[in-house]
């Protein structure tokens, strides 16, 4: 949490006034308790009416006074809390744009949109009720203390004593209830869990015939949960009576110490009631008190949380003496002949995985071939093509892309200059336009009918009343799968990258649209293209085909080639049908 | 749902803790009157302090003794009283829960399909949560807070008739003030909520697909679009925040000048005799308590009105109509043959558009069946009827001559073996997944099954194995490792009837090919249906059902439908194409 405080930077003046402006509300409140005892002591003892009115006025004066301090507390701690959180989520939102692939596996995306919404709800929540309300309870608790000195310093020793063993009662209560409230959360959680998995997979879970042991399950998970519900209820309910016994209790002995001084002549009547008043203004803080600080706690934890995000640091990131992809004009007719990615003996571990997903996979690729990528699922496939943007880095061997290592590169260069079409066709709420816009902010209408054009997407687009400006629905939802997967392509199009990867993105077409696709990614001679795929047919066509078994290469060649020289490529190619010379059908 | 059904619903959950219940009530009633008496013991021995050598220490004595004695046990008493509660509360929400998951795995799948799963989340689980917060809790806070108003009311018209009176007809004010701004904060905390939500689609869609926007470069624009959407945010918050923050200082301003008149009328009347110092510092103690139950009375009153309303969606659920139970029938053989008939079928998933209204199959135990037709073509529904998630309209279906009334749906499903294109695993590890329809199986069993299914080489080289834990959406393994699962939590109990629905899509060809060795041996001898796409499928089928719009338009074997001028022969002929 202690790493968020600088989001404060600017804010700080306010966030110190805020509990000011509290303090002195606090103040008039605890200047009420001395005008009563003057009231008794003076007033009453005289019967002097004017006196009395005079300070009930006072009274109500102060009143006025608290209202306004506490007015502009409330401003500042709002502000405050408001803008902070607002700056803390707005930075954590560009950090989760640096990590890399690797950090996002391993966290999950559930968690990373936790972290940004509930999470911070709860810090907002926690900093203005620190602000505003933590405060001002000490300060009472605190400032009726000094008072009860200034009145008597004897009776003042009960206050002294009360307050530190309040506090541990306090903390003890909410340090020992806190981890229980986690795992009241943590049984929760899983009751949800068995409760999604019924609705989620209730086809599978029926035809297993698994209803009844469901129930089962599911009734063990809520007894679970009821148990640490009631633990932590019963050891959280203690803190109210507590509290509530230990303040009145010295309540008396306070009333008793009173007797003693004012029969020795030193205190009055009116001062044991003012002392009185103090001790019953403690009780109340106290208990808001109590009540905050479990809030408070959970908006730490949130902070904590969030903070552990912040410290992640992304593993894959520009270098510091970084360079453009066109720095030494790779580009060049000169460097035709010169591999635009180079895989020596490279080989992937992905973090937490027991073995090697690639293995000394050496392979080139050069300027404007069509190359193919083939294999079973879970060969490598995705893995391979990942690397090429440096979306994960690699764990051995050497990756040379465009003439230099793939980590010197500054990674924006990179990725604008290679381009990957993801499996799954995700599209984002807006209009055709701002998604084809996505990876090119500044292409042109022309550009984005012609990609359209060889996505096989313009027909469908030019047929909606709004064409380039139809509404896209958040996930892409208004579309079919089928014009979801063609608009990704159309949008991978929409750039002047020099490599351009189709990770098995044509799978959701049908056959004659795959086809034409396939056609115009073969005339894309002024890129590289990498088309990924499990189906030998959706290949033809290639320069080039790179077998993948297992995470190592097993092929590297054309497909007559492949034929006859290997093994794991034929039998794929069989499968499909296509070993047979004519072709075929399906 | 009326307010009273609803009460009378909620009751009957509580009438086995109705005692608990009663107890609590009175042992909450035991700790308010005692709290509200303890500030009158204060009162008679602050009487007792007169001044120097004034003091009647044997009476102050006796005050603080009886005052001592009432705070333990009122303290005793409500926490006793909380621990009650909980109890209560905890103890009903498990009930209906568990009820709830009863319903839910007995609900007909059309109830299911037809809502989605996070909206009957959220009433199991956070309406369920509201209804005892709101009604338990609420309740019990309503309790105390009406009997801590009623006794400190009669106590102080008891002591002082004018200071009772200011108290009684001062303190509403404070609730008239704090309603005010609840009515205006109201549409700022919709704006607010309306930015949030917002801003969650946003983060949804950019944080959810963080992996696309990285792969388009799109990190610096996405913060700029979120920028944007988070100051709009920020700014509502702010708003909603600063004003509903006001209730507070605004209510005790109002009850700090109820303590000022009271001390205004009581040290007039203490001048003029009649009131005790003592008295008037207990009458001070009570104006200052006496406002907070009215707060927290008024929050507990919209809690309640919301409990309801959640409890309310709950039994909504509960009370979904269930399937008959069916009735036991004539004594069935340990495993079925796979004869199917279906003769005059119809169904429909809305009455008002019929989708199937004659179907008439009839398979011969142990034969093969290719589905083919264009999407949306009827095959999911046929799987539907087949395994009877959802139940015929008109029509007979019957299993080796047996009607479905005499087969019950559990012996059904436990003779039909499914792989759906839809590759869900359950959580927990692989094994649990493969063993699902045979919890005991050995694990030699399971890893046959695995092997049978190509499984066994991707699992083997999986961290744990086949402990592997898998997350919610079967986390970490591709759609085709899935899939392989799925089909190996088949192999593991092979029925006699086999459903497979685009059992491969996800499988590349070579791992397809693969599995086809495996599906021969799986489908041999057994009646299977398989929604292929694999043209030698098609070929070696024993029927195809060509299936448009709902319908069986045609049927046949591969030669005999490509004889005619077949809708078949036309799919067949675009289809092979290149």
């Amino acid at each position: 949490m202690r790493k968020l405080l600088r989001y404060m930077d600017g804010y700080r003046l306010r966030a110190v006034a805020a509990p000011l402006f509290k303090f002195f509300e606090a103040v008039m409140e605890l200047l009420v308790p001395l005008i009563v005892a003057s009231i008794i002591d003076t007033g009453i003892a005289q019967g002097d009416h004017g006196y009395i009115v005079r300070r009930v006025l006072l009274m109500v004066l102060f009143g006025v006074a608290g209202l306004a301090f506490a007015v502009t507390a409330q401003y500042f701690s709002a502000k405050v809390a408001v803008s902070f959180t607002g700056r803390i989520r707005r930075a954590l939102f560009k950090h989760l744009g640096t990590l890399s692939y690797t950090e996002i596996d391993t966290i999950g995306t559930d968690t990373l949109i936790t972290r940004l919404t509930g999470d911070m709800n709860q810090i907002q929540n926690g900093v203005n009720l620190t602000l505003r309300l933590l405060m001002r309870s000490p300060f009472i608790v605190l400032g009726a203390t000094v008072m009860a000195y200034t009145v008597d310093h004897r009776a003042a020793l009960v206050f002294a004593g009360l307050i530190p063993i309040l506090a541990i009662v306090i903390f003890a209560i909410m340090l020992i209830s806190i981890p229980l409230y986690r795992r009241v959360q943590e049984r929760l959680d899983r009751v949800v869990g068995a409760l999604r998995r019924n609705l989620a997979g209730v086809r599978v879970l029926r035809a297993f015939n698994k209803e009844a042991a469901e129930r089962k399950d599911f009734g063990e998970r809520t007894d679970e949960l009821e148990h640490e519900q009631r633990t932590v209820g019963g050891v959280s309910a203690l803190l109210n009576p507590l509290t509530y016994c230990l303040v009145n209790l010295a309540i008396l002995l306070l009333v008793y110490t009173g007797a003693l001084r004012v029969e020795a002549g030193i205190l009055t009547q009116g001062a044991v009631i003012a002392l009185y008043n103090y001790m019953s203004q403690i009780l109340v803080e106290l208990v808001k008190l109590a009540n905050l600080i479990i809030n408070i706690t959970r908006a730490v934890a949130c902070g904590n949380r969030v903070q552990s995000i912040f410290e992640i640091a992304p593993s894959v990131v520009s270098p510091e003496d970084a360079i453009p992809v066109d720095a030494d004009g790779f580009a060049d007719a000169s460097l035709e002949n010169a591999p635009v990615v180079s895989f020596r003996d490279v080989s992937l571990r992905y973090a937490k995985a027991s073995s090697e997903m690639l293995s000394h996979i050496s392979c080139d690729i050069f300027p404007g071939e069509y190359v193919g990528v083939i294999g079973g699922t879970g060969s490598g496939k995705t893995s391979l093509v990942q690397l090429i943007p440096r979306f994960y880095d690699i764990t051995d061997g050497s990756l040379t892309v465009f003439g230099h290592n793939v980590g010197e590169y500054d990674l924006d260069s990179l990725r604008h200059a290679v381009r990957v079409v993801p499996q799954k066709a995700v599209l984002f709420a807006g209009t055709i336009r701002s998604n084809l816009l996505f990876g090119n902010p500044n292409a042109t209408d022309e550009e984005l009918w012609f990609a359209l054009e060889k996505s096989c997407a313009a027909d469908f687009v030019r047929a909606l009343p709004e064409g380039l400006d139809a509404p896209v629905s958040k996930g892409g939802s208004n579309f079919s799968g089928g014009q979801r997967q063609r608009l990704t392509i159309a949008r991978a199009f929409v750039t002047d990258a020099r490599i351009l990867i189709l990770d098995d993105s044509g799978s959701a077409l049908d056959y004659a649209t795959e086809q034409k696709l396939r056609r115009a990614l073969r005339e894309e001679r002024d890129r590289t293209v990498l088309y990924v795929s499990q189906r030998a047919g959706a290949l033809t066509g290639c320069d080039r085909i790179l077998v993948l078994e297992d995470g190592e290469l097993v092929g590297n060649g054309t497909h007559d080639e492949l034929l006859s020289t290997c093994p794991v490529y034929r039998e794929i190619a069989a499968a499909s049908g296509l070993a047979v010379a004519e072709g075929g059908a399906v | 749902m009326k307010t009273r059904q609803i009460l009378s619903r909620l009751l009957r959950y509580l009438r086995r803790s109705l005692p608990l219940l009663i107890l609590a009530l009175l042992l909450a009633a035991v700790s308010v009157i005692l709290q509200i008496l303890v500030p009158k013991r204060i009162g008679d021995a602050i009487d007792t302090i007169v001044g120097p050598g004034d003091v009647a220490f044997d009476a102050l004595w006796g005050f603080l003794r009886t005052a001592g004695i009432f705070v333990l046990i009122s303290a005793v008493s409500s926490w006793l009283m909380t621990l009650l509660l909980n109890r209560v509360s905890f103890r009903t929400v498990r009930d209906i829960r568990n009820d709830a998951i009863n319903h839910i795995t007995r609900l007909p799948l059309s109830y299911l399909d037809s809502r989605s799963n996070g909206e009957i989340v959220s009433r199991v689980i956070t309406d369920v949560d509201q209804v005892a917060d709101g009604l338990l809790l609420g309740f019990a806070q309503f309790f105390t807070g009406i009997l801590t108003i009623l006794g400190t009311l009669t106590l102080m018209f008891l002591t002082n008739v004018k200071i009772a009176l200011v108290v009684m007809l001062l303190t509403p004010l404070s609730l008239f003030v704090a309603r005010f701004i609840a009515s205006r904060t109201f549409r700022l905390f919709r704006e607010q909520s309306l930015a949030r939500s917002a801003q969650t689609s946003l983060i949804d869609e950019l944080v959810g697909q963080q992996k696309v926007v990285q792969a388009y470069s799109y990190e610096s624009r996405a913060a700029e679009s979120f920028d944007a959407c988070d100051e709009k945010l920020c700014d509502c918050a702010l708003k909603a925040t600063f004003f509903s923050s006001l209730t507070n200082p605004c209510t005790r301003f109002v009850n700090s000048t109820v303590y000022a008149a009271c001390t205004l009328v009581g040290s007039f009347a203490v001048i003029s005799g009649g009131l005790s110092v003592g008295m008037l510092t207990t009458m001070l103690a009570y104006a200052g308590q006496y406002a907070k139950p009215f707060n927290e009375i008024s929050g507990v009153v919209t809690e309640l009105q919301n409990a309801l309303a959640c409890a309310a969606r709950i039994f909504e659920l509960l009370d979904e109509p269930l399937p008959a139970v069916q009735e036991e029938g004539p004594e069935l053989p340990d495993s079925l043959r796979g004869d199917i008939e279906f003769s005059h079928v119809a169904f429909s998933y809305v009455r008002e558009r019929p989708l199937i209204t004659d179907m008439n199959i009839s398979v011969r135990a142990g034969s093969r069946i290719a589905i083919v037709g264009p999407t949306g073509c009827g095959k999911t529904t046929l799987i539907n009827l087949l395994m009877r998630f959802y139940e015929i309209d008109g029509g007979t279906v019957t299993f080796d001559g047996l009607p479905l009334s005499d087969i019950p749906k559990s012996y059904l499903r436990r003779n039909i073996g499914m792989v759906l294109q839809d590759t869900w695993l359950s959580d927990g590890t692989i094994r649990d997944n493969i063993a699902m329809g045979k919890p005991d199986a050995t694990d030699d069993e399971i890893k046959t099954a695995a092997k049978a299914a190509h499984a066994h080489s991707f699992i083997r080289r999986l961290p744990d194995g086949y402990d592997t834990v898998l997350g919610e959406h079967g986390g970490g393994l591709s759609a085709g490792q899935r899939q392989l699962l799925c089909i190996a939590r088949v192999m593991l109990c092979l029925p006699p009837i086999l459903i497979l629905d685009e059992a491969t899509s996800s499988i590349d060809t070579r791992t397809e090919w693969k599995i086809q060795d495996a599906f021969q041996l799986m489908m041999k001898g057994r009646t299977s249906f398989i929604v292929a796409h694999r043209l030698s499928t098609i070929k070696n089928a024993d029927l195809i059902l060509v299936m448009k719009d709902g319908n069986v338009i045609e049927q046949g074997t591969h030669d005999t439908l490509m004889s005619g001028d077949t809708f078949y022969r036309s799919l067949y002929l675009a289809g092979s194409q290149t």
